[in-house]
């Protein structure tokens, strides 16, 4: 029986395959024909939060390039093994750009990739670069940095509150720089940590949030999916700091800023490479100088000196004149882990798995 | 006019028969309104959730790739639902499996031995019996609720995953990320051709509904099963033993979830990360009772929930449909098919009017 189905499944899939050569002949010869672009988004399109950004990059290539684009886009797209079939069946109806947005996307752009060479990928906070998947990720850190200098000067009680979706370097790092940026102001801060170990989980959040406030944190940085940490410091009296989108509506007022991302130069970038014919597969690793993260708003409580000074720090991040993770830095357990007048590694960025002195909490 | 609901002295034969049918009708009546209020061509969203998804060798290579492990674990956890043996944490199950046969496959001494995807295979198996054996003990023993030991342990398989990718299996060259290196070859399932994703272990699942329809109909043993679920007391006035249904029933549905997690590890997934399932185990309950916990009727309904959610994503993917609304619409059809099973035990009838 066996015999039979792999005899016929060869049979089909060689159809298959003549189908798929032809489909692929007619994009080389048209220059009228539209472009067709596949988005895969890890939750639905919200108000706020890291899809939204996304959908907000899509926008700005129909903005950009209009009726020369075809865009699909599929929501909610988590587990790795839904993510390999959507990923297949848009390579495969025509797409010859297609975006996965999540870490969880990765394993599967891998599996599909190579079997669609003329295809290009993008995988946002992706590690994995392949002949034809390149990644895009955001320097979240120098945000999170000039963040921590604002609650620096803005906290009384010397604590900060931060909460992590999974304790990832993507989220260790910037928390991290949090409380570097605060240290900047006043070497004595500390940082108490918490992480949900989900994206959208606002029950949790709330719970995380008002233990914060309870430990004395008069600032909450909350690096998820929901506005949650936000309301809920606005609410207790404490300052908050926003991700992804700026939260301040959500903040009774209390919002200092926010570190949002704006991906829209990677999707254009890419979107009109690919129209051009002259994508590659690029490592970009972008921060505040190409404006992929970007502050909010300053409230208008921080003392308008304090504010420059903000800003000055924002350009000099920029500019590389600043850079969070100079040494000397030492671990939680006071072992030194970049010597004093050098920086952290690029490499040793995007795998920190350990928490800076003064940060209270587990990785866990 | 007033109406009530009573219970039919016999099941009706043709409520049996039609119940599907209309079931189906009015989800298509309903659909389309809902469709075609909202903007949608009615006809042509329908082809798309529907047809669309099967019309390729493609879409029936993922139709069954999804339905399987909805089937495999559906039959394990019937031989206890039969029982009255209720086993809600099938995920637990599933994940302790694939714990174990990711543990088999990293760490066995010899990553090309051909016997390593039998290992796996059992550690599986064996590994989702272990966790379902604690609830059994506690019920058969203790006489503690199975519904809220089963479903608390998946809440313990789910932080013992998280632990295990975050900590001591994390992929030494993956950046720290939370996931294990990506398995051997010789630990994954060869799949019937490289450009789909369907693989031998489907296998599994066909020879698991066979051992569930001859167990349930055609064993004695399935037999004290129903006895103890339709009349208990009956069953231990014939001196069945409550325990064994308790752990017969607790154990396959562990060793079917156990499997599913292997087989899910060994096919699309390839390594371990904080999230393996899409909530099979918790699907596989509605497939279950969808199927009428018959070893037939539970693969109609694996493949119905399937269709389900690849039709889903055929409809944003060609017509743009918000996931959502095609949320709705699965939750439309799966309300007209329980409630019209419902008649088949339930009648309605109009109450005499009193002066």
């Amino acid at each position: 029986m066996r015999d039979v189905t792999r005899r016929e499944f060869l049979r089909y899939s060689g159809a298959g395959g003549v189908a798929l050569g032809v489909g692929g002949l007619p994009g080389l010869a048209a220059a009228e024909e539209k472009l067709k672009i596949g988005v895969v988004y890890v939750s639905p399109i919200a108000e706020i939060g890291w899809t939204k950004q996304h959908s907000l990059g899509v926008e700005a290539i129909k903005a950009e390039l209009g009726d020369k684009v075809e865009i699909t886009v599929l929501d909610n797209i988590f587990m790795p093994q839904d993510a390999e079939r959507v990923f297949r069946e848009l390579a495969a109806s025509g797409n010859k750009l297609i975006f996965g947005t999540s870490f969880s996307h990765g394993t599967p752009m891998q599996k599909v990739a190579p079997r669609f060479p003329e295809t290009a990928f993008e995988h946002c906070s992706g590690i994995v670069h392949l002949a034809n998947l390149g990644t895009f990720e955001a320097k979240y850190y120098e945000g999170t940095f000039v963040a921590g200098a604002a609650a620096g000067h803005m906290t009384k009680t010397g604590k900060i509150g931060f909460i992590g979706g999974f304790p990832i370097p993507d989220i260790v790092g910037p928390a991290n720089a949090l409380l570097l940026g605060a240290q900047s102001v006043k070497p004595e801060i500390t940082c108490n940590a918490i992480f949900l170990n989900s994206w959208f989980d606002p029950g949790k959040e709330k719970e995380a949030a008002n233990t914060l406030v309870s430990q004395g944190c008069d600032v909450i940085c909350s690096m998820t999916d929901t506005p949650t940490g936000v309301q809920v410091a606005g609410e207790k009296g404490a300052w908050s700091i926003g991700y992804a989108s700026d939260m301040s509506k959500f903040g009774s007022g209390k919002h200092l800023t926010a570190f949002m991302l704006d991906w829209s130069r990677d999707y254009v970038g890419a979107a009109k490479a690919v129209a051009a014919g002259t994508w590659k597969p690029e490592v970009r690793w972008d921060g505040l100088a190409a404006g992929v993260v970007k502050m909010a708003p300053y409230n208008e409580a921080i003392p308008a000196d304090v504010r420059e000074k903000l800003k000055q720090l924002e350009t000099d991040i920029g500019s590389g004149k600043v850079h969070p993770y100079t040494g000397e830095l030492k671990d939680q357990d006071g072992n030194v882990k970049v010597a004093a007048g050098s920086v952290l590694s690029d490499p040793d960025i995007r795998g920190m798995n350990w928490f800076v002195q003064g940060m209270i909490g587990n990785l866990g | 006019m007033r109406y009530r609901i009573e219970r039919r002295p016999e099941p009706s034969a043709l409520m049996r028969v039609a119940a599907p049918a209309i079931a189906t009708l009015l989800t298509i009546i309903v659909g389309s309104v809902f469709f075609a209020v909202l903007g949608y061509d009615p006809l042509a969203t329908l082809n798309a959730f529907f047809v669309e998804p099967v019309s390729s060798l493609n879409g029936l290579s993922e139709l069954l790739l999804k339905a399987s492990p909805l089937i495999l674990i559906a039959c394990g956890l019937a031989v206890g639902f039969r029982a009255n043996v209720w086993n809600i944490g099938a995920e637990g199950q599933l994940i302790i499996g694939a714990i174990a046969a990711c543990g088999v496959g990293l760490f066995y001494p010899d990553p090309e031995s051909f016997l390593l995807l039998p290992l796996m295979l059992i550690a599986g198996a064996v590994a989702g019996m272990a966790w379902a054996a604690i609830p059994a003990f506690l019920r058969a023993r203790m006489n503690t609720n199975e519904i809220l030991v089963t479903l608390m342990l998946t809440y313990i398989a789910t932080l013992l995953l998280s632990w295990l990718v975050h900590g001591p299996w994390r992929d030494p060259a993956g950046f720290n990320y939370p996931q294990t290196a990506l398995l051997p070859g010789a630990a994954m399932f060869e799949p019937f051709d490289y450009s789909y994703r369907l693989n031998s272990s489907i296998f599994i699942t066909v020879i698991a509904v066979v051992a569930m329809w001859l167990f349930a109909d055609r064993s004695f043993l399935g037999y004290k099963l129903s006895v103890s679920g339709a009349a208990p007391l009956a069953a231990r006035y014939a001196g069945f033993r409550e325990s064994s249904a308790v752990w017969t029933g607790l154990l396959a549905g562990g060793a079917a979830a156990g499997l599913a997690g292997m087989a899910e590890l060994s096919g699309p997934l390839g390594q371990l990360s904080p999230q393996i399932s899409p909530g099979y185990g918790f699907a596989a309950i509605i497939v279950a009772f969808v199927g009428r916990l018959n070893a037939f009727g539970i693969v109609l309904g694996g493949l119905l929930l399937s269709l389900l959610f690849l039709g889903g994503e055929a409809v944003q993917m060609s017509l743009g449909l918000p996931s959502a609304l095609t949320r709705i619409f699965q939750g439309i059809l799966l309300f007209f098919l329980l409630a019209a099973d419902f008649f088949i035990f339930y009648r309605l009838r109009r109450l005499a009017e009193h002066a």
